[in-house]
C-alpha cells in the first residue's frame, strides 16, 4: 500500500505498543527533514542566545566612524562585523541575533496564548453543542473574516504598541483558526464510547471535556502548532516593519529591515542580510513543523 | 433549486450577520481608542471649543450605538460617508475648518478607484499560485514518498519560510533596480504587477502545494481507484474524472479560507511596492486615521470574504454531493 511510505518499516514494528505521543515522536524522527531542521534550529538559537552574551559589541550602541560597513565577504568588510553595520554602526550580526531571540520569546508566547484560547472555545462549543456552539462558531467566522494583518494594524496603531499588546493582538487574531480544528475534533470524539460511558457513570461535563477529551485530541494539535510559531515569527516582523511593533530602540527583524530599506540601493546588506538571517530561522522551524504535521496525518490515518 | 434557494437565503442571513458584527466591532473599537476624529478633520492649530462645536455638529459624541445605527441608516442609502484626510481626486487635505465637508473624497470612491487594481494583481497572483502549485502539489500527490513528494515538501517550506516584506524588497532590489528586467514601484502598467503578484504566489502557495499533494495522496488510496482500473478505465480519465474531482474539495475549501490572507498579503505587498491599490488605500488610512475609510474597507471586505465563502461551499457541495451545510 502506498500509505508506509517513507518510514521504515523497524520503527512501524518497534512502535506498535507505544502510546499515541510516542508512536508520533518516532514517526517524526525518521524523517530526514525533521533532522535537518532541529540542527539548524538548535545552531541558531544557540548562537542567538549565548554571543551576545561572550561578545563586548552593544547591539544598540551607535558608532559613527563604522557606518555602513559591508559584510566581511565584500571588500571593505571585517570581521568584527560578519554581516556588516548599519545607518548608525550598529553591528547587524549582534542585533540580527537579538531581533531572534525577541521574535522567538514572542512568537511562542503568542502560540502558547492562542492554542489555549482557540483550543477552549473549539472544545466548550464541541461538545456543549446547541446555542453555545452557534454563538462560539458565528463569533469564529466573523473573526475569520477580518484578515489577521489588518486586524492587529487597526489595533496597533490606535493603542501604543508594547510587547504585551503585540502578543496580545496576534494572540487574539489567531486563535479562530484553533477553535475550529478543536471543534471538529470534538465533535468525532464525544460520540465515542468512553465519552457516552464516563456520562453514565455520571462525570461533570467539565471532567469530561478537560480529563477525557482535552488529553486525547489536543496533543496532535498542539504539535502542529509548531508551524505557527514561524508564522507569527513573520507577523511580528511586518508589525515592526510599518512601525507598530515593538519599538526601537529594541532590535527587530522587523523595525532593522524597514530601517536598512531607506539605504537599499547604496547599502544593501542592512535590509537583506538580517532578512536572510530571519529567513534560515522561519526555514528551520517549517521543516520540523512539516515533519510533525505529516506524522501526525499518519497517525489520525492509523498507518502508525 | 429548492436546495440552492434555501442555502443561499440561510447563508446570505448568517453573512449579513458578520458583516454586522464585524462593523460594529471596528466602528466601537475606533470610537474608544484615542484621537478625536474632530481634531484630525480640523488639524492642530483648531481651538478646543471648535473642536468641540464640530464633534457635537458631526455627532460624534452621541453613544456608540446611536452613531452606529445612523451609520446604518446611511449605509442603506448607499452612503459610506467621505474620507477624513482624502481630497476628491487625488491628494490629501490639510487641516482646516475652511473646507466644506463635500469637497473630501467619498469613501465609495476611493473603494471604486483602487479595488479594480487590487482584483487586477490579486487575479494575477491566483493565477502565479496556481502555476507553481499545480505541477509541484499534483506531482508530490501521486508519487507519495518519492523524489516530486520530497521536491514539494522542500519547495513548500522555503517558500513558507520567506518573509513577504523582505522577498518583496529583495526582488524590487535585485529585479527592478539593479538588473532593471521588470518595473515595480508605483502603477503604470500590468507590468507593474508582476512583482506584487509572484509575492504574493510564493507566500500562497505552500498551503496549496501541501493540501493538493495530501488530498491527491488520500484519493489515490481509496478503492474505488483500483476498482477504476478494475474497470478498464485509462489512467488519464481515472485522474481527471474521479482523484481530482475528490481532490478538489478540500483545496476549495482552503482557497476559502485563504481569501483572508490573501487580503493580508496584497496589503503589505501593496505598501512595499506603492501599488495604488485597496490595500494601500488600507495602510493609508489606518496610519492616517482616516476612520469613514477604515469602516467602508472593513465593511466591503468583510462581504468580499464572506461571498467568496458561501460559493466555495456551494460549489464544494455540487461537485462532492455527500457534502451538506
Amino acid at each position: 500500500m502506498a500509505a508506509s511510505i517513507d518510514e521504515p518499516a523497524a520503527i512501524a514494528a518497534t512502535a506498535v505498543a507505544a502510546t499515541p505521543g510516542r508512536r508520533m515522536w518516532l514517526a517524526t524522527w525518521s524523517q530526514t527533514e525533521f533532522k535537518i531542521g532541529l540542527v539548524l534550529f538548535l545552531l541558531l538559537v544557540g548562537t542567538a542566545f549565548i554571543y551576545p552574551l561572550l561578545s563586548d559589541i552593544d547591539p544598540t550602541k551607535l558608532s559613527v566612524r563604522e557606518r555602513f560597513l559591508p559584510p566581511v565577504f565584500l571588500e571593505g568588510g571585517v570581521w568584527a562585523h560578519p554581516l556588516g553595520t548599519d545607518q548608525l554602526g550598529r553591528d547587524l550580526f549582534v542585533r540580527s541575533l537579538v531581533g531572534l531571540q525577541n521574535a522567538l520569546m514572542i512568537s511562542i508566547a503568542v502560540v502558547v496564548l492562542m492554542f489555549a484560547f482557540g483550543a477552549t472555545v473549539g472544545l466548550v462549543a464541541g461538545y456543549r453543542g446547541g446555542w453555545i456552539d452557534t454563538i462560539l462558531m458565528r463569533l469564529t467566522d466573523a473573526q475569520l473574516s477580518i484578515p489577521l494583518i489588518i486586524l492587529a494594524i487597526i489595533i496597533l496603531t490606535v493603542s501604543r504598541p508594547t510587547p504585551l499588546s503585540v502578543i496580545l493582538v496576534l494572540a487574539l487574531a489567531g486563535w479562530p483558526v484553533y477553535a475550529r480544528v478543536t471543534r471538529s475534533v470534538t465533535l468525532a470524539e464525544r460520540r465515542r464510547e468512553y465519552v457516552r460511558g464516563a456520562t453514565i457513570l455520571g462525570a461533570s461535563d467539565g471532567r469530561i471535556m478537560w480529563r477525557l477529551i482535552a488529553p486525547n485530541i489536543l496533543p496532535p494539535i498542539a504539535f502542529v502548532a509548531v508551524l505557527d510559531i514561524a508564522r507569527m515569527m513573520i507577523f511580528e516582523a511586518i508589525l515592526g516593519f510599518i512601525g507598530i511593533g515593538i519599538q526601537p530602540p529594541t532590535p527587530t527583524f522587523g523595525t532593522i529591515i524597514a530601517d536598512g530599506r531607506k539605504y537599499l540601493i547604496n547599502a544593501w546588506w542592512i535590509a537583506t542580510m538580517p532578512g536572510g538571517f530571519l529567513f534560515l530561522t522561519l526555514l528551520s522551524v517549517n521543516l520540523m513543523g512539516a515533519a510533525l504535521e505529516r506524522a501526525r496525518n499518519r497517525l489520525l490515518r492509523g498507518t502508525i | 433549486m429548492g436546495f440552492a434557494l434555501t442555502f443561499f437565503a440561510r447563508r446570505l442571513a448568517q453573512g449579513v450577520l458578520i458583516v454586522l458584527l464585524v462593523s460594529f466591532t471596528i466602528f466601537a473599537l475606533l470610537r474608544v481608542v484615542p484621537g478625536d476624529p474632530a481634531r484630525i478633520i480640523l488639524g492642530p492649530m483648531a481651538t478646543d471649543e471648535v473642536v468641540e462645536q464640530t464633534a457635537r455638529d458631526m455627532g460624534l459624541r452621541d453613544p456608540i450605538p446611536l452613531q452606529y445605527m445612523r451609520y446604518l441608516g446611511q449605509l442603506a442609502k448607499g452612503d459610506f460617508g467621505t474620507s477624513f484626510i482624502k481630497a476628491r481626486g487625488g491628494g490629501s487635505m490639510g487641516g482646516g475648518r475652511d473646507e466644506a465637508r463635500g469637497e473630501r473624497a467619498r469613501v465609495l470612491d476611493l473603494v471604486a478607484e483602487t479595488l479594480p487594481l487590487t482584483l487586477r494583481l490579486a487575479g494575477l497572483a491566483l493565477v502565479f499560485t496556481a502555476l507553481i502549485a499545480l505541477p509541484l502539489g499534483i506531482a508530490g500527490g501521486l508519487m507519495a514518498g518519492r523524489w516530486p513528494d520530497k521536491l514539494a515538501l522542500y519547495a513548500s517550506s522555503i517558500f513558507v519560510s520567506l518573509p513577504n516584506f523582505w522577498l518583496a524588497i529583495v526582488l524590487a532590489l535585485v529585479v527592478t533596480a539593479k538588473l532593471g528586467w521588470i518595473p515595480s514601484i508605483g502603477y503604470q502598467n500590468i507590468a507593474y504587477a508582476i512583482l506584487p503578484a509572484f509575492v504574493i504566489a510564493i507566500e500562497m502557495s505552500p498551503l496549496f502545494i501541501r493540501s493538493l499533494s495530501v488530498s491527491i495522496a488520500d484519493t489515490m488510496r481509496h478503492p474505488f481507484v483500483e476498482l477504476a482500473q478494475v474497470r478498464g478505465l485509462s489512467p488519464g480519465r481515472i485522474f481527471s474524472r474521479h482523484v481530482l474531482r475528490n481532490a478538489a474539495v478540500p483545496v476549495l475549501n482552503l482557497f476559502g479560507v485563504q481569501i483572508g490572507a490573501l487580503l493580508g498579503g496584497v496589503l503589505i505587498v501593496e505598501y512595499i511596492f506603492d501599488y495604488p491599490g485597496f490595500g494601500l488605500l488600507t495602510v493609508q488610512a489606518v496610519l492616517q486615521r482616516d476612520f469613514p475609510v477604515i469602516q467602508g474597507i472593513a465593511i466591503i471586505s468583510t462581504s468580499i470574504f464572506v461571498v467568496i465563502n458561501i460559493l466555495v461551499d456551494f460549489v464544494s457541495a455540487q461537485i462532492d454531493p455527500r457534502i451538506e451545510y
